[in-house]
């Protein structure tokens, strides 16, 4: 019984693959793109309403070449074109040529010097900014006020954002960096924390994007970590990766590596996690949708119909889930940062037997 | 015609790295300085007044039980020194009436021995004057019976001889 469940199941699975590559190869445009989904972006998606594309800017032989957006580009270039249109005829719409791949080469097919165009994800980093800054700035400006300051917080907007900014110093800052250093880095944390909280929230949003599903995003944001326990390390914590205090000499030796790996692999593992929990959301909701149409392509839309409540439900509880890790994420991402930062700023020279 | 992706899922894209490293320090500086920075500080300055108003608080209460302890001292002592005076008033009164009493006891005694003595040296005068009388007429009564016999200066030295006998 249990050999052929084993059976049955990869059957399935195969099947699966091969009716999903059957249909790639059939040429057919019903086939969903999971990565091209999650991946980012040089024009904001709002399929099928609209498309809008993005500037681009490109810095190529020593000169600046801006456009309004890709289609421009492409129309109004002559040393530019879409990597898609190399080797074939360009895609034409009112007579206006349209990008396809929306990666931009020179002519002769290389790559351009410098492309720093904007992108969806970048958009969404400073809407998330935005909001940030439209939720926070009024509130300094209540404090200055003298609401909050002289008197008690007032109100749900002020008493809501005040336990969680209190939260994040005294839980966080203070918990993990100590009293003398958490004032220093809290405006940090809070910033950190609030972006990708804002952030992933936007890709729970309709249309939305979660720029902290993409690994670009999460490397800066984990290279400022980085950043801040390097210039703000205490001598003690480089005593503590080139010569650990308290071993033999020859295991010093074996420690000095392992250390100064574990330098670059913590921010490397913040840098991951916080891309990798974000992405697999949105993957996983896809691909629990997408398998309604699996279904019906291997036993019929009958099947697929019959079982799609079952998705729909699931996908909307990993849509809750994906609210909660946002949470989680942004927090995570937050304490990390500050149990780094403690670590590389904490002075052990009042603490004995290390 | 397959659409090729400028990325795959892993791959770093450095325009945008750069855009977000800028903007990120620019929100980062922003939210400080318009945001963190004047939230923090006014939570500090509220905690560190509620703080201070509650040590302030305990001070003061620490300050009225020393003060109430002193006073509740304080009105021992005075009643404590009512009562010593109070004592010492009566004591006094009560030296002082029989003091009174003694000496108006002590005059009296003097006025009566004054009277006494009085009366005793009119007595004695009295006395004197009644044995003169006495005398006198003794005489006079003795001389007139041995009215030739006797001369009076004799008589009357032999009268006061007797009379002395007498007393």
């Amino acid at each position: 019984m249990k050999q052929f469940l084993r059976f049955l199941l990869l059957t399935l699975v195969l099947t699966t693959s091969l009716a999903v590559v059957s249909k790639a190869d059939s040429g057919k445009e019903n086939r969903i793109d999971l990565i091209g989904k999650v991946v980012d972006k040089y024009y904001l998606d709002f399929k099928p309403l609209a498309t809008i594309e993005l500037p681009r800017f490109i810095y190529d032989n020593g000169s600046f070449h801006f456009y309004r957006s890709t289609t421009s580009l492409l129309n109004q270039s002559e040393v530019f074109t879409d990597a898609a249109y190399i080797d074939a005829e360009p895609r034409r719409e009112n007579g206006l040529i349209k990008p396809v791949s929306y990666q931009i080469v020179r002519l002769d097919g290389s790559s351009p010097g410098f492309d720093f165009s904007i992108t969806a994800h970048l958009v969404y980093f400073w809407l998330a900014a935005l909001v940030v800054m439209l939720l926070f700035f009024p509130l300094a400006i209540r404090y200055r006020k003298g609401i909050g300051r002289n008197s008690e917080p007032q109100g749900a907007f002020q008493n809501m954002f005040e336990t969680l900014v209190i939260f994040i110093r005294d839980e966080i800052a203070l918990q993990n960096i100590g009293q003398q250093k958490y004032m220093m880095f809290t405006p940090y944390l809070l910033t950190v924390f609030f972006l990708i909280l804002t952030m992933n929230f936007f890709g729970l949003m309709p249309w939305g994007v979660s720029s902290t599903a993409d690994i670009t995003v999460t490397a800066v944001l984990a290279l400022f970590t980085f950043a801040a326990t390097q210039i703000f390390a205490s001598k003690d914590h480089w005593k503590h990766v080139f010569w650990f205090p308290g071993v033999p000499v020859p295991i010093k030796f074996i420690l000095m590596p392992v250390e100064l790996i574990g330098l670059f692999t913590k921010p490397f593992a913040l840098c991951i996690r916080l891309f990798a929990n974000m992405a697999s959301g949105k993957i996983l909701i896809l691909s629990i949708l997408g398998t309604i149409f699996i279904f019906a392509d291997l036993f019929g839309s009958g099947v697929a119909y019959g079982t799609s409540w079952f998705w729909v439900f699931l996908t909307l509880f990993i849509y809750l889930i994906k609210a909660l890790v946002s949470f989680i994420q942004a927090y995570v991402f937050t304490i990390l940062s500050a149990l780094f930062i403690g670590m590389a700023v904490a002075d052990h020279s009042d603490e004995h037997g290390h | 015609m397959n659409p090729v992706f400028t990325q795959g899922l892993l791959d770093v894209d450095f325009g945008l790295f750069f855009w977000i490293l800028i903007t990120f320090l620019l929100f980062l500086f922003l939210l400080t300085k318009f945001a963190w920075k004047p939230i923090l500080n006014a939570l500090g300055e509220r905690e560190k007044a509620i703080r201070d108003s509650l040590e302030a608080a305990q001070k003061a209460k620490e300050e009225a039980l020393l003060i109430s302890r002193e006073n509740e001292k304080t009105m021992k002592e005075i009643e404590s020194i009512s009562l010593k005076l109070r004592k010492e008033a009566i004591e006094e009164a009560e030296a002082l009436r029989a003091d009174r009493a003694e000496k108006s006891k002590a005059e009296a005694e003097k006025l009566i021995e004054q009277a006494r003595s009085t009366i005793e040296q009119e007595k004695k005068k009295a006395l004197l004057e009644l044995r003169e009388e006495v005398s006198k007429m003794a005489i006079e009564a003795a001389s007139r019976i041995l009215d030739e016999e006797l001369d009076e200066e004799r008589n009357r030295k032999i009268v006061d001889r007797y009379i002395k006998e007498l007393s």
